[in-house]
């Protein structure tokens, strides 16, 4: 059953810190397949909502997965700590950016930047992986109601609840 | 693109150097995904993940084989998705060897290490392989070329006509068209699954006898799995002076290895690359190559180093084993008599490993050993300097294995071990088939704790 409190105030500020980001669905045949997003921000008009950036043309097959279904994962990881968290959920919808979330797209990539040049990757890199034209952006708006720890180890996997939000 | 030919094209994103997306489905369509801190290439047609964690991939997949990869290429940047089917787990073997090697350098480069332990090797089969569109970088400027690298050395090892050419003719290669500075070749003893220094270059000391049991570090478990093991990045577990540091400290072999000779290999290699070389299915030895720069193998420098040691293996088998003509400098003439006045250089010997000590300094052991106590009690005792290898193999004295005797890489080994020692006594070629003991004083054989001469 899908619980708005499993999106504590502490996992949205975690997942909007301008993590890595990659975004799943499935094509209803039993094919999961993914893209890396562009950016994340809590939805202002949906409680426990995130509104997730990507750019349309790479995101072709997972967004006739979210079509299909509405059911998403979403894997946000902090580069130089590892820890990493899974979000689930099954409403999601793909909607045309509005203003904030077009303003998004150069913080995120900026700060994607100083993280990943702690682990080596050159700025270049960085901003070739995460480039996207503003008219290519699309929106995956959804709640999630279930949230894993992913961190590398052996409570990798374990389902995180509002006592424990983070892994 | 098609997955036979692409997956060939696209081993740089397969290095592990960044993480890719792995996105799986449960039974009930619901989707899962996760980061893959490993993956790697098979053939053109597979791959393989690491299995470290029992996780909700690892219940996905089992239960739908069907899979999504999200990887990039380390250097452009370019995103390819692979749609890919999963076979089997390997637990031991080659494939599994290779993947848990490479793992402990991504490990030690991302700060896991302790954290990732390789429970199975995943394999996948590729079934379809799509370029995401988006903005890449140009490709970097290119390596030298390996192909002229390889075809360059292969005509310089195909003329070679004494073991003793060849190794060298090798190492000139690796150095001269390969760009590698820290090479070793270790020869194995199956009969003792150990692998000894014939020859090296880039260190000190050639650390010619130093010994390393099957199974450990890179050249060890190249060996023993009879797989080529690459590491990009720094993995001290498999560094070859650390592990052999820690088989002596673990005691169990400290008796039986060789402990007195100094070994060679980086303090801490950033690249570890060795590659076993065969002669049919006999292991005759491993080459491993080393670099203080990360990433200095790439899988294209392992298939040509793979290529350079499937003819450098029956090359080295049919020298060995025929006493063909010896391609050295002609015979020099003989050495001047050792200096009669100058004190004797003690030489003992101790019979129940074979060890030598010069001047109680210990210098080698194990049929090496045994062969130059055979050789200084022949020149003590009837005047010989000389003495042919056709001779030498028959000679029960000198404890060769029956088999395989690999006594011509013994002799190289021997004689780059004295030169190491600068001794006053050396093995030097003698013209066809045959060496000679050059002394320039005079010895003293002593047999264990008692003077034999």
């Amino acid at each position: 059953m899908p619980s708005p409190a499993i999106l504590t105030p502490e996992l949205v500020r975690f997942v909007t810190s301008h993590l890595s980001i990659h975004i799943a669905a499935s094509d209803g045949g039993g094919q999961a397949t993914l893209v890396r997003g562009l950016g994340c921000r809590a939805d202002p008009a949906v409680a426990g909502g995130l509104r997730l950036l990507a750019a349309r043309p790479q995101a072709e097959p997972v967004l006739r997965g979210i079509a299909a279904d509405g059911r998403v994962a979403v894997v946000f990881s902090e580069p130089e700590t590892h820890r990493t968290v899974q979000l689930k959920a099954r409403d999601a919808r793909v909607l045309a950016p509005d203003d904030d979330d077009t303003a998004l797209l150069a913080p995120y990539t900026d700060t994607l930047v100083t993280r990943l040049a702690c682990v080596g990757t050159p700025e270049p890199f960085v901003r070739a992986l995460l480039a996207c034209p503003p008219d290519e952006l699309i929106v995956v708006c959804a709640t999630p109601d279930e949230v894993f720890g992913q961190t590398p180890g052996p409570l990798a996997g374990e389902r995180l609840d509002a006592a424990h939000p983070l892994p | 693109m098609s997955p036979l030919r692409g997956v060939d094209t696209l081993r740089s994103c397969l290095e592990g150097i960044l993480p890719a997306g792995l996105a799986t489905c449960a039974p009930d369509g619901t989707p899962n995904v996760t980061y893959v801190s490993q993956l790697m290439y098979v053939d053109p047609e597979h791959v393989a993940l690491s299995f470290q964690f029992f996780n909700k991939t690892r219940e996905n997949i089992l239960a739908n084989p069907h899979a999504t990869v999200l990887m990039m290429d380390p250097d452009t940047a370019t995103r390819y998705r692979l749609s890919i089917r999963y076979l089997r787990t390997e637990t031991a073997g080659p494939l599994f060897e290779r993947m848990k090697a490479t793992l402990a350098g991504i490990a030690s480069h991302t700060g896991m290490a302790g954290v990732f332990r390789l429970r199975g090797a995943d394999v996948y089969r590729v079934l379809a392989i799509e370029a995401v569109p988006g903005r890449s970088l140009p490709p970097p400027e290119a390596r030298a070329p390996l192909l002229p690298a390889l075809r360059r050395s292969v005509d310089a090892l195909s003329g070679c006509r004494s073991l003793e050419h060849l190794i060298d003719t090798l190492a000139l290669c690796l150095e001269r068209h390969f760009g590698i500075a820290h090479q070793m070749l270790l020869m194995a003893d199956a009969l003792r699954q150990r692998l000894y220094i014939v020859a090296s270059r880039g260190y000190a000391s050639s650390g010619a006898g130093a010994e390393i049991p099957y199974g450990v570090g890179v050249i060890g478990v190249a060996a023993r799995e009879r797989t080529p093991i690459r590491i990009i990045f720094p993995a001290a577990e498999y560094a070859y002076s650390r592990a052999i540091r820690e088989q002596l400290e673990g005691g169990a072999l400290a008796d039986r290895l060789e402990a007195g000779i100094p070994l060679p290999g980086l303090p801490d290699p950033s690249s570890q690359l060795a590659v076993p070389v065969h002669a049919g299915d006999r292991l005759m030895a491993v080459l491993y190559v080393e670099s203080d720069q990360q990433y200095r193998f790439n899988y294209d420098m392992e298939d040509a180093l793979v290529a350079l040691c499937a003819m450098l293996g029956p090359c080295m088998c049919a020298l060995q084993s025929e006493a063909l003509e010896d391609d050295a400098a002609p015979a020099t003439p003989a050495q001047p008599p050792p200096d009669a006045s100058a004190p004797p250089l003690r030489v003992r010997y101790f019979a129940q490993d074979g060890s030598v000590f010069l001047d109680d300094a210990y210098l080698i052991k194990g049929v090496a050993g045994s062969i130059l106590w055979t050789l200084l009690q022949d020149h003590q005792t009837l005047g010989r300097c000389e003495f042919s290898k056709r001779e030498m193999r028959l000679d029960s004295r000198l404890r060769l294995p029956e088999v395989v005797d690999n006594l011509d890489a013994r002799l190289i080994l021997l004689s780059r071990r004295l030169a190491d020692r600068q001794a006053d006594l050396r093995i030097e070629k003698a013209g066809r088939g045959r060496i000679r003991l050059a002394l320039t004083r005079p010895v003293s054989l002593i047999a264990g704790g008692t003077q034999a001469a």
